[in-house]
């Protein structure tokens, strides 16, 4: 359980985070999403005690971070920005350090070491140099470091950077796993991965939280339009008049004209109906014969984007969706 | 605070630095045993101690202090250690004494040219040990103060620097005013070789290296709150 009260963050004049409030319940993955500069890393690095905040408090499992240091940090397991590693120890020497450092008591320190290797696929390199390695590989190290001694906290700052596509699904399906167990918070920039894997999202833009909400609810609280994207023949060129034909339609607009004949089209209507079924019955008489008939979704990318320029012109009124 | 002492004393030699700063050391050591006790026929061991002090600890305590918290600074690496459940003390304490250990392991090896002496002539255990001390006190009094230096910046070349100017500007500014000789920490240690033991001098060693220890805590934990 991590509880984070009114916490500020400031660099002299410069407000990095501004007074923001959120809990993360036990077990929960939340994700951490903001443009650059947002102040994510900042709130990361306050909840894992590397820095103070001006103002507020942060507590993890009952815990303030600035009042009992030693009990806080036990029970959490960071992997920072850039992947900060000691390039002259190997894999299992640093995971070794780490566990020492993470006061893991000796009998089973060996055991645990094991684990983690094991956990995050380590095997193989366990041995070499942390400099010789990939960059894939350092990764891993440094997730290594952040899940020795099984703590309840488990804090990832861009836990994907750098990784071919291959890793990024491992890792991803490594994290969903530890949310079973653990509370993660995880920053991203690469928002699929965030609706991916998060059961929660908080948006964060200039030090400030925009929105917290699950993926789901923030794509469709964002959502203004219903677009359906169709790819038909029409050899009489009947869409045109299509918006006559279906009045609640608001706009018809060519995308594509494929060679072979078929054209696609971008179908809009208002997000409260649901121009599927009707255009189904309608189109055949319209001698038009469909391809291909499917609702676009929103992304989180959209309401993302949607929520930063609405944050921007100042229309804060996105907090309560 | 052991978990840091010996991963410390672990990369001075996992790295070359700690055999060079040995190398060094032994080898002004030696040069300045043919100096002093050789060319002279002498007996003496306070005036090698002395010269190895004055030059060799020069080379070797920037050598040994500069990338303490300058390289894990420039690496991210102290996010490693400040978020860990180690206290800033364990962390600072555990990364002199490994400094500290350097030096006592040179200590040891010095004495190969005391058994040497020993089979032409006696040499005198007492003044050699308080020497040895001595020089241990002004060893840890320059570490601290290198370390000092290097918690204050992330570039490892200015760090060495400060501690070098640190450690030779009281050699000069004495002839400007005779008070400088009081962070001159040579000035220190010439009791000891004759086999005195200096109450004053071993107080204020001890005090330099207490207070730049200290320094070095207040200035990391101060870092948390401006970071």
């Amino acid at each position: 359980m991590i509880e984070v009260k009114n916490v500020t963050k400031k660099y002299g004049t410069i407000v990095a985070v501004d007074n923001i409030s959120f809990d993360v319940k036990d077990g929960e993955i939340v994700g951490f999403l903001g443009p650059n500069g947002a102040g994510k890393s900042t709130t990361m690095n306050m909840i894992t005690g590397f820095i103070e905040p001006t103002n507020g408090q942060i507590v993890i499992n009952g815990n303030d971070i600035s009042r009992k240091p030693k009990k806080a940090k036990k029970d959490i397991g960071y992997m920072p920005e850039n992947v900060p590693l000691y390039y002259e120890l190997t894999a299992r020497e640093f995971v070794k350090y780490m566990a020492e450092l993470k006061m893991v008591k000796r009998d089973i320190r060996k055991q645990e070491v094991d684990r983690v290797i094991k956990e995050v696929g380590l095997e193989e390199v366990q041995n070499k140099l942390i400099r010789n390695l990939s960059r894939g590989y350092k990764q891993r190290v440094s997730l290594a470091g952040a899940l020795i001694g099984n703590p309840d906290v488990i804090i990832l700052d861009e836990p994907t950077v750098g990784l071919d596509p291959k890793q990024i699904t491992e890792i991803r399906s490594l994290i969903k796993k530890l949310g079973r167990k653990h509370t993660v918070i995880l920053s991203s920039h690469i928002l699929s991965e965030i609706s991916q894997i998060c059961e929660r999202v908080i948006i964060i833009n200039k030090g400030k939280i925009i929105a917290i909400d699950t993926p789901e609810n923030l794509e469709k609280a964002t959502k203004e339009k219903n677009n359906i994207s169709i790819i038909v023949e029409d050899p009489k060129d009947n869409m045109k008049t299509l918006k006559e034909k279906i009045k609640q339609i608001e706009s018809v607009e060519l995308i594509k004209d494929n060679n072979d004949g078929t054209k696609q089209y971008m179908v809009t209507c208002s997000s409260s109906t649901d121009l599927r079924k009707k255009l189904f019955e309608v189109l055949p008489k319209e001698e038009i014969v469909i391809f291909e008939l499917k609702k676009v979704e929103t992304t989180l990318e959209d309401a993302f984007i949607k929520l930063i320029d609405t944050a921007k012109e100042g229309k804060n009124n996105v907090d309560n969706i | 605070m052991w978990t840091i002492f010996k991963k410390e004393l672990k990369t001075y030699f996992l790295s070359p630095i700690g055999y060079v700063a040995i190398g060094v050391f032994m080898l002004m050591y030696s040069i300045f045993f043919y100096l002093t006790t050789i060319s002279y026929g002498s007996i003496y061991m306070g005036d090698l101690y002395y010269a190895t002090a004055r030059y060799g600890l020069l080379l070797i305590i920037p050598l040994l202090t500069m990338r303490m918290f300058s390289e894990e600074r420039k690496n991210g690496t102290e996010q490693l250690l400040l978020t860990s459940p180690r206290s800033v003390t364990s962390i600072v304490l555990g990364k002199f004494l490994a400094a500290a250990t350097v030096i006592l392991i040179t200590l040891v090896l010095s004495l190969i040219y005391s058994v040497i002496i020993s089979f032409f002539g006696s040499v005198s255990i007492s003044t050699l040990i308080v020497t040895m001390v001595g020089f241990f006190l002004v060893a840890i009094a320059a570490i601290s103060i290198g370390m000092f230096a290097s918690s204050i910046t992330e570039n490892q070349v200015i760090a060495s620097i400060i501690t070098i100017g640190v450690l030779v500007a009281p050699w000069f500014l004495v002839d400007i005013s005779t008070a400088f000789s009081s962070i001159d920490l040579m000035d220190k240690f010439l009791k000891f070789p004759s086999g005195l033991v200096s109450i004053a001098d071993t107080i204020s060693l001890v005090s330099i290296t207490i207070m730049c220890i200290l320094l070095t805590i207040v200035l990391i934990k101060r870092r948390k709150t401006v970071k």
